[in-house]
């Protein structure tokens, strides 16, 4: 691949004395947003510190823009970080917070003030360079954060769940600011969340990593219609996976007949993949709600509880009542074991 | 990057080395003194000390003593510390920085205002010999009431301050719910406010205890060699008497009172935390 | 109770416990402007003149210079030993972090009288080392606990993620130390320093033993002097005193609000 950017080669990493990250390869190409994704302790975060330069591999090597980084210390490696918490320092005010990365490089005053005053203005924060970070919100306390990594032209952002501690709302925009940060600078983004959402939102490739190892890499289209393990589909919202023996699905707690002989050793369905209101299967319905264009039910079936999201048109079934589902062949997702 | 191990005990080391070569050997060695004896290791010198009349008064003395300012110092502080959890903010503030500032103060000035209050010439004789109640001035220095009001204006503060943030964590409406519910002021006291600030008391009574059990300038300007307490006995065996086995059990006394009482303060810190 | 007699009973129990509090104080100062050769309360006659003593008192110069290089001194070189020791125990995952602390933290425990005459009999009598210097080294000792107290409360709410943050800026690890780390414990240090400063300077037990000829912390020397005349000099300087610790704490609580590091 002649357009990777960053290459991570049999990177192991090391948590104390326990692997964290084992044989790790990796490479993300220039100018793309990639997101780590996954729940909390897949290493993701230890990752995106090894490309910091943060955490040391054990073994392996690391690769920016064709250089070998893995012996360059952290403040050599020209790379950003917007940390979770900001990390914003709180006895400088904006400006001396986003001046800090070019005043160590002793550039000339004039130089230092221009591209501080354009930094604060690309995130939205003119005006502001006297305030300190305890004065601001925490949405401009992550814009400040975002320019003081951009000023430094680093060659790759690595960003640590920086949406995670703002509202709803603020995080729905920050998004959309991210994205357009990303096009005007056309720096190589690497994002690490645990909210697929988020992933699915923002990303060019997606990283779905479990246990240290990467489960899945793909664009969001393809990670969300085909996962291809159980892990994988039950991070990408198939609620009901289900084992195959013959033409049955089976679980724990008995059987249903399918209907087709499926190939792959386990089938998922997303709840609104389950056909109800009318099917070969009957369900009690053990809770209901309501989600605007569409009703959710749980059912108790043969299988145990089954998802299932039902059209609105339909009538309101009961809880305690029963309701006939289907899981159609066309809606299943066929996994790996 | 904080997981070099090498480097972090290179920042710390310099400092627990410096505590242990001129602390803990030292100090270890004079323990040690008391349990040597014609060569070989034993109590002998525990036996000596305990067997002379004059330390096991000077022993029982100090434990008294401190058991009396903490006791006295208690009761003050609750009333002091209660009504300055009734002052508004702003007088809150200012009382109880008058009532810290005198920890700041040299010890040695402090106490030595209570010769000026008790001398022969100082304003309690003047008062009684003024007012013709007494000829002759009465000896108030060098006697253990001396000693204790001297401990007591030293360590007072520290229960007052125990207590004031013992009692701020009372939830605002507990005292006045009790009113309502019937209880008299008696019962509000040791029924709500006690056990409520049962910590507070023994985080300031530890300190005033200890603190009166290792003082020395107190006992030694206002208690004289007529009132001798366990320092002022160590010093004196020392130099007078050049007796390090007494020197050596008297340390293990008060290192073992005041480490016991440390101890007892980090269980209340990490049981509440 | 009503309200306002509620508030008169406060202000009375207050008024009375500062007055046992403060009230000695005001009694030295006028006790220090007494015009008689003897301790006399209330004062017969204003005078400055013991006031004026104290300063020409050659051992109270003497043994005040070596109370301030002390306190400075000391206290400096506490905060030398103590600062890198707050921040290894605050940032590092140490093996035996604990007995570390304990060990820094044993001076507040034992008792100095007992510190002083180990030091005496087990540094200064075998090794030869001068009085002065094992005095310094005691008095560094004991300020040490609260050096590394106040610096490690004050480090406390700072995250490592800015000292990574500042490093990832370019900083080299020292640099991120003074750039970063320092300016924010600032308000700590210096407490501590006061703290110390004051601690040390008041000393009295430690330094006790830890005299030799011409060498005598002020309050030691106090005492000594006190046992040999009773005129008021004493009283004189134990209010100047008084009012220089309450200047330094005044002057600290203004610029760091000082009380809530103590």
């Amino acid at each position: 691949m002649s357009d990777t950017f960053v290459q991570l080669s049999d990177v192991t990493l090391m948590y104390g004395k326990s692997v964290a990250v084992p044989d790790l390869d990796l490479s993300i190409r220039e100018g793309e947003l990639i997101c780590l994704l996954g729940p909390s302790g897949c290493g993701k975060t230890t990752t995106m510190r090894a490309i910091a330069g943060l955490l040391d591999p054990a073994s392996g090597s690391i690769h920016i823009d064709g250089r070998d980084v893995t012996r360059v210390p952290a403040n050599k490696r020209g790379i950003g970080l917007v940390f979770q918490s900001y990390a914003l320092f709180p006895h400088l005010n904006a400006f001396e917070n986003v001046a800090f990365g070019l005043r160590l490089q002793k550039l000339p005053e004039a130089e230092i003030r221009e591209r501080t005053e354009a930094g604060l203005a690309t995130v939205g924060l003119t005006g502001y360079d006297k305030r300190k970070p305890a004065e601001m919100s925490g949405g401009q306390q992550q814009r400040l954060a975002l320019a003081r990594s951009l000023v430094m032209k680093p060659k790759v952002l690595l960003l640590d769940e920086p949406l995670s501690n703002l509202d709803a709302r603020l995080r729905l925009e920050m998004r959309t600011e991210l994205q357009r940060v990303q096009k005007e600078t056309g720096v190589t983004m690497v994002f690490v969340t645990h909210d697929q959402a988020e992933a699915l939102a923002l990303a060019d490739r997606i990283v779905l990593m479990k246990e240290g190892k990467i489960e899945q890499l793909g664009t969001p289209a393809d990670l969300y219609a085909r996962p291809e393990t159980a892990f994988a589909a039950e991070f990408m919202g198939f609620e009901n996976i289900f084992r195959v023996e013959g033409t049955k699905a089976v679980t724990d707690s008995g059987a249903l007949e399918l209907g087709f002989a499926p190939a792959s050793p386990l089938l998922a369905w997303r709840p609104d993949g389950v056909s109800v209101g009318s099917g070969p299967h009957q369900g009690r319905v053990l809770a209901t709600s309501f989600a605007g264009a569409h009703r959710e039910y749980v059912l108790d079936t043969a299988l145990g509880p089954v998802k299932a999201d039902a059209a609105i048109e339909l009538p309101e079934v009961a809880i305690g009542e029963t309701l006939s589902f289907d899981l159609p062949e066309a809606t299943a997702r066929p996994l790996s074991a | 990057m904080f997981r070099n191990t090498r480097e972090g005990l290179a920042l710390a080391l310099p400092a627990a080395i410096f505590s242990t070569l001129l602390f803990l050997v030292p100090v270890g060695i004079l323990l040690s003194e008391a349990f040597r004896f014609e060569g070989g290791w034993s109590l002998q010198g525990y036996i000596d000390f305990f067997a002379t009349p004059l330390n096991r008064t000077v022993f029982l003395r100090t434990l008294k003593l401190g058991a009396l300012v903490a006791g006295t110092a208690a009761v003050i502080g609750y009333a002091a510390a209660f009504c300055i959890v009734n002052l508004e903010p702003k007088s809150r503030g200012t009382v109880f920085g008058m009532i810290v500032l005198p920890l700041m103060i040299s010890p040695v000035a402090r106490t030595y205002a209570w010769i000026v209050i008790l001398g022969r010439t100082g304003i309690v004789n003047e008062t009684i010999t003024g007012l013709g109640l007494s000829d002759t001035p009465l000896r108030l220095l060098f006697t253990e009431t001396a000693v204790f009001l001297g401990l007591l204006q030293l360590f007072l503060p520290l229960m007052i301050i125990s207590l004031v943030s013992a009692m701020e964590n009372i939830p605002r409406d507990v005292i006045p719910a009790a009113r309502v519910l019937g209880a008299s002021w008696l019962a509000v006291f040791f029924k709500v406010i006690l056990p409520l600030t049962k910590e507070g008391l023994v985080i300031g009574g530890t300190l005033v205890f200890t603190g009166s059990l290792t003082a020395y300038i107190t006992p030694a300007i206002l208690g004289g060699s007529k009132v001798l307490m366990l320092e002022t006995l160590l010093y004196q065996r020392v130099n007078v008497s050049n007796d390090f086995v007494s020197a050596s059990v008297i340390a293990m006394i008060l290192i073992v009172m005041s480490f016991s009482a440390n101890l007892l303060l980090k269980k209340i810190a990490s049981a509440r935390s | 109770m009503n309200t306002s007699s509620r508030l008169l009973a406060n202000w009375v129990i207050l008024g009375l416990t500062l007055t046992f509090l403060i009230g000695p104080f005001l009694i030295i100062i006028l006790a220090g402007a007494s015009d008689t050769s003897y301790l006399a309360f209330p004062p017969e006659g204003l005078t400055l003149k013991w006031y004026l003593k104290v300063f020409t008192v050659e051992s109270f110069r003497a043994s005040f210079l070596l109370s301030m290089a002390l306190a400075v001194f000391g206290t400096l070189a506490a905060l030398l030993l103590g600062v890198p020791a707050a921040y290894a125990l605050n940032r590092y995952a140490l093996p035996g972090a604990e007995t570390i602390r304990t060990i820094v933290a044993a001076p507040i425990i034992v008792p100095g009288i007992i510190v002083g005459l180990a030091l005496l009999r087990y540094l200064v009598v075998p090794t030869g080392v001068t009085v002065t210097l094992a005095l310094f080294m005691a008095h560094t000792a004991l300020v040490l606990p609260y050096a590394v107290r106040v610096v490690s409360s004050s480090m406390h709410n700072l995250r490592a993620d800015m000292e990574e943050a500042a490093v990832l800026l370019g900083c080299s690890r020292l640099q991120a130390f003074t750039k970063v780390v320092l300016p924010n414990i600032r308000g700590g240090v210096l407490a501590a320093f006061i703290l110390g400063f004051v601690t040390s300077f008041n000393q009295v037990p430690v330094s006790l033993f830890l005299s030799g000829p011409g060498v005598r912390t002020l309050p030691i020397d106090m005492l000594a002097y006190m046992e040999i005349t009773f005129d008021p000099s004493v009283a004189a300087l134990s209010a100047l005193l008084a009012f220089m610790s309450l200047a330094i704490v005044f002057v600290a609580e203004r610029l760091l609000g000082f009380s809530r590091y103590v």
